[in-house]
């Protein structure tokens, strides 16, 4: 069960990485921007657009299947810390740099994640959880 | 609404409150709409659900977030970007504290305050 819900993690993290990732390429290629309906041409006109759908259909569905069986607390940690992640993958793809400000900026949000995914899973004490030898 | 040079900021500022609002105003109505306590169960439940209109809202909501976030990112770095972003699990939660009552606790406090705090951080320092 614990693998599930690693894999279930590790999913959420991946489709939600995905999203910001193509979200980027997508604003990116549909530049200038203006509140105009060319913009939303531009924006559907190149594929990228449509790896950010894919992307949030999956993290939904995977987040409604961890909500079901995962434990709320680290759930909701592991579907906000695709920061961590995009911000790696964005210094690589985009050649983006790192400063001080995004650096500790970045640190003191992944704390502030980490004590509400604990304030969420201290309030969900588990009554009728199943155990995990029934699945 | 083409942009003029000057007014860059503004704009990725107005996109960001825009973008704040867009997803707790999304958040909230899925909140009503799944909270409906007569709503049943299975497939009878996802009928009563599209037949109010909280679902809709919601995403009404999240289809013009979509676009509003996809033009936010094409404007600043995508690491400064997703930081900022984070600033919506708070107002979500303040939100919830607001309309639905959801308890405030000490540890869900420091939560929202780091959070706070690191936006802040990218923010004036980018």
């Amino acid at each position: 069960m614990k693998r599930f819900y690693l894999i279930g993690f590790l999913l959420l993290m991946g489709f939600d990485t995905l999203a910001q990732i193509s979200f980027k390429y997508a604003g990116t290629q549909a530049l200038p921007v203006a509140a105009s309906l060319e913009w939303v041409l531009r924006v559907f006109g190149q594929p990228w657009v449509y790896g950010a759908v894919i992307g949030y259909i999956g993290a939904f569905f995977t987040w409604m299947a961890l909500l079901k069986h995962a434990p709320i607390g680290p759930a909701f940690a592991a579907s906000h810390l695709e920061v961590v992640s995009v911000m790696l993958l964005s210094i690589w793809l985009f050649d983006e740099h790192l400063n001080t400000a995004r650096v500790l900026g970045a640190i003191a949000i992944i704390a502030g994640i980490v004590c509400l995914g604990m304030a969420e899973s201290r309030e969900h004490v588990p009554e009728n959880e199943p155990a995990p030898a029934e699945i | 609404m083409t942009p003029v040079a000057g007014s860059i900021s503004s704009l990725v500022a107005g996109l960001w409150l825009l973008n704040i609002v867009l997803d707790t105003g999304g958040q909230l109505a899925f909140k009503a709409a799944a909270g409906d306590e007569d709503a049943g169960d299975g497939i009878a439940r996802w009928k009563h659900m599209a037949s109010r209109p909280w679902l809709w809202l919601g995403i009404s909501c999240y289809v013009i977030e979509f676009l509003v976030w996809i033009a936010f990112l094409s404007l600043i770095p995508l690491s400064e970007g997703v930081l900022l972003g984070s600033i919506n699990i708070v107002a979500i939660m303040v939100a919830g504290r607001f309309l639905f009552g959801e308890k405030l606790t000490r540890l869900r406090v420091t939560g929202i305050l780091l959070v706070t705090l690191g936006v802040v951080i990218v923010g004036v320092g980018g």
